[in-house]
């Protein structure tokens, strides 16, 4: 009863174009709001927010640049993690080389190499498609940890290969980066940096540029026959996505593990970030958040809900059913809904605006 | 509205000894015409004529080994199906190609990508240069879709779609490119008589609405002769005849291909 659209009569373009064109989905967005930035950083206590939160925002940003990639555009690709890497050591470079950066600039211009890079490693998508188009940017994958593994030069000869993130201020007094940063402040920058390119993200998608990258995605003919260059909608949508990426993989490095290791994006971050994608919804930026949400939150509820429901289980048993059932639930949902979270989403709001009819 | 003194003007596009060969497969060979501003010119033929592929010439898909083709006077060189819709010629497929993930609205708002100038950064900002453009097209979309009384299903995913609105929404898709020349294969395959009639009516309104030059490929003979100001005729890649329904008609070339004949 409470969310109808009823006596909501849009009178011009712009209204009926809006992001949330329903006037109950935006005082839901305002009060979410309202939760994560009062309620969430006043009850959550610093290892949550260090260990859920602060990733969760993180693997969002992350899974957000792959769904322009593979949900809008439907080029699959597996170097997410090889992407992931060039942000991380591209801001530490440009954050040791440049002292007095602002932080929000360096993780943006690593953003843009990363979307160089990005386009480098997709002008095969140009003559290659589907699964081919996957295991060609497996190469991307390998090649860029390799490239950050081999060359002492991106972690300034460090012998252990292993560094940590020099420290940041966003503005003066609060710390972002290394060990002295607080993780209220820490998650408060992140919100406020996902939220705003997420919504960039959406921006995008509901343009002609995010219509292009759709139209390649359905019917790559068809579009080039209302004057869409493939070229050019393929490369773009490999470098928004690789500039999303990269930017996640800086976060990563700097604010939440706080040190910068080619070993962290290796290829099970790359199917990690896949499956977020694929659970939380393709095409869909509520997806990436959905899907994020799911794939950091379950196995920490998995790993405490024995010792919640007082069950005694050994450590190992808990890891290995851990697995077993992050698996079954992965099928599971993979079947219920192949459209993933943001369909069930949008399913449950249509009941709901025609409850307590069936139809 | 009548269609009696409607005025043909020059040749927009002429097509001039085309060959067109897969391997051995010659589809098209040596085949001539020309398209006349503000026409509405049917193309027929058996199966296998190669009708679609003449099309797909037209369009970009296929580079023929011999001919020329030329626009609005000027000789093309190697041409992409995206180019020729910067230049003005769109096209609807036999077999619907709508973006099946995509509403009606964002399908049709698709083909005005061309005239879509703002650039990627405003398109991320969105509020300023670029909401203004957005609203601008829409509005021209929205002309469109009243045309082709298809306001029922603005927001609907077009995979939902019956076979014959997606037929619609398709033409509706290329009718936003404003084009000057508009192919349409087969616009009628596959449909009951009363949509047949409502597509007859749209092909007709939009050639005397907005001019647009149609060339259309049909095996409705009766849509054929009735709509259709010139016929060409081809059968196993040859031209056959070229004219006005009435001399096609009586052609005896295309009564045998038509109607067999003994040999």
């Amino acid at each position: 009863m409470l969310y109808r659209e009823a006596g909501q009569f849009k009178t011009s373009y712009s209204a009926d174009q809006s992001i949330f064109p329903i006037r109950q989905d935006r005082i839901a967005l305002v009060l979410f709001g309202l939760v994560a930035v009062l309620a969430v950083p006043a009850l959550a206590s610093n290892y949550f927010l260090e260990t859920i939160f602060v990733p969760f925002l993180v693997f969002a940003m992350a899974a957000i640049g792959l769904n322009i990639l593979t949900g809008y555009c439907g080029q699959l690709s597996l170097g997410t993690g090889g992407f992931m890497a060039c942000g991380a050591f591209f801001s530490y470079k440009l954050a040791i080389a440049f002292p007095d950066l602002h932080i929000i600039v360096v993780f943006l211009l690593a953003g843009f190499g990363t979307a160089a890079v990005g386009v480098l490693f997709g002008v095969p998508s140009l003559r290659i498609k589907g699964f081919y188009l996957a295991v060609a940017t497996l190469a991307a994958q390998f090649f860029l940890v390799w490239v950050f593994n081999k060359f002492g030069w991106w972690t300034n000869y460090s012998p252990s290969g292993v560094i940590s993130a020099p420290p940041r201020e966003i503005f003066p007094g609060f710390a972002v980066t290394g060990a002295q940063a607080d993780p209220i402040t820490k998650y408060l920058f992140l919100l406020a940096f996902v939220a705003l390119l997420a919504l960039m993200a959406k921006n995008l998608v509901r343009s002609s540029i995010g219509r292009s990258w759709m139209a390649i995605r359905d019917m790559d003919i068809a579009a080039e026959i209302i004057g869409i260059r493939p070229l050019w909608a393929k490369l773009s949508a490999f470098a928004v996505s690789s500039f999303y990426i990269g930017i996640a993989g800086a976060l990563w490095a700097f604010v939440y593990t706080g040190s910068v290791e080619a070993l962290a994006f290796q290829i099970d971050r790359s199917f990690q970030v896949l499956f977020m994608v694929i659970i939380g919804g393709l095409g869909s930026i509520l997806g990436s958040f959905l899907g994020a949400a799911f794939i950091v939150l379950l196995p920490i509820l998995l790993n405490n809900a024995p010792g919640l429901l007082g069950l005694r289980i050994s450590v190992e048993l808990i890891s290995h059913l851990e697995f077993m059932i992050f698996g079954g639930l992965i099928i599971f949902f993979l079947i219920v809904e192949p459209h993933g979270l943001a369909r069930l989403w949008q399913i449950g709001k249509e009941k709901l605006r025609l409850w307590p009819f069936p139809y | 509205m009548s269609y009696g003194e409607k005025h043909i003007g020059e040749t927009l596009l002429k097509v001039d000894n085309i060959t067109l060969a897969f391997g051995g497969v010659k589809a098209l060979s040596d085949i001539s015409f020309e398209i006349r501003k503000h026409e509405i010119l049917a193309i027929i033929g058996p199966n296998g004529a190669g009708k679609t592929s003449m099309l797909n010439v037209i369009n970009g898909f296929y580079h023929p080994q011999q001919g020329r083709i030329e626009f609005r006077g000027v000789e093309r060189r190697a041409m992409r199906p995206h180019l020729a819709a910067r230049q003005g010629i769109a096209r609807t497929f036999q077999n619907v190609a709508l973006f099946k993930g995509m509403s009606t609205l964002d399908n049709i708002m698709t083909g005005r990508t061309l005239k879509m100038k703002s650039n990627i950064f405003q398109q991320a900002i969105y509020w300023g240069a670029n909401q203004r453009e957005e609203i601008a097209h829409r509005e021209v979309v929205e002309k469109i879709i009243d045309f082709l009384e298809i306001e029922a299903i603005r927001k609907t995913p077009v995979g939902r779609l019956p076979y014959g609105l997606q037929k619609r929404v398709e033409l509706a898709r290329a009718l936003a490119m404003e084009p000057d020349l508009l192919l349409l294969d087969e616009p009628m395959a596959g449909m009951n008589v009363e949509e047949k009639e409502d597509m007859c009516r749209f092909v007709l309104d939009v050639n005397d609405e907005f001019g647009t030059t149609i060339a259309l490929i049909e095996h409705d003979m009766g849509v054929v002769m009735d709509i259709s100001d010139r016929v060409v005729v081809l059968d196993y890649g040859r031209k056959l005849a070229d004219g006005t329904p009435a001399v096609v008609r009586a052609n005896q070339d295309v009564i045998d291909a038509y109607l067999g004949v003994s040999h």
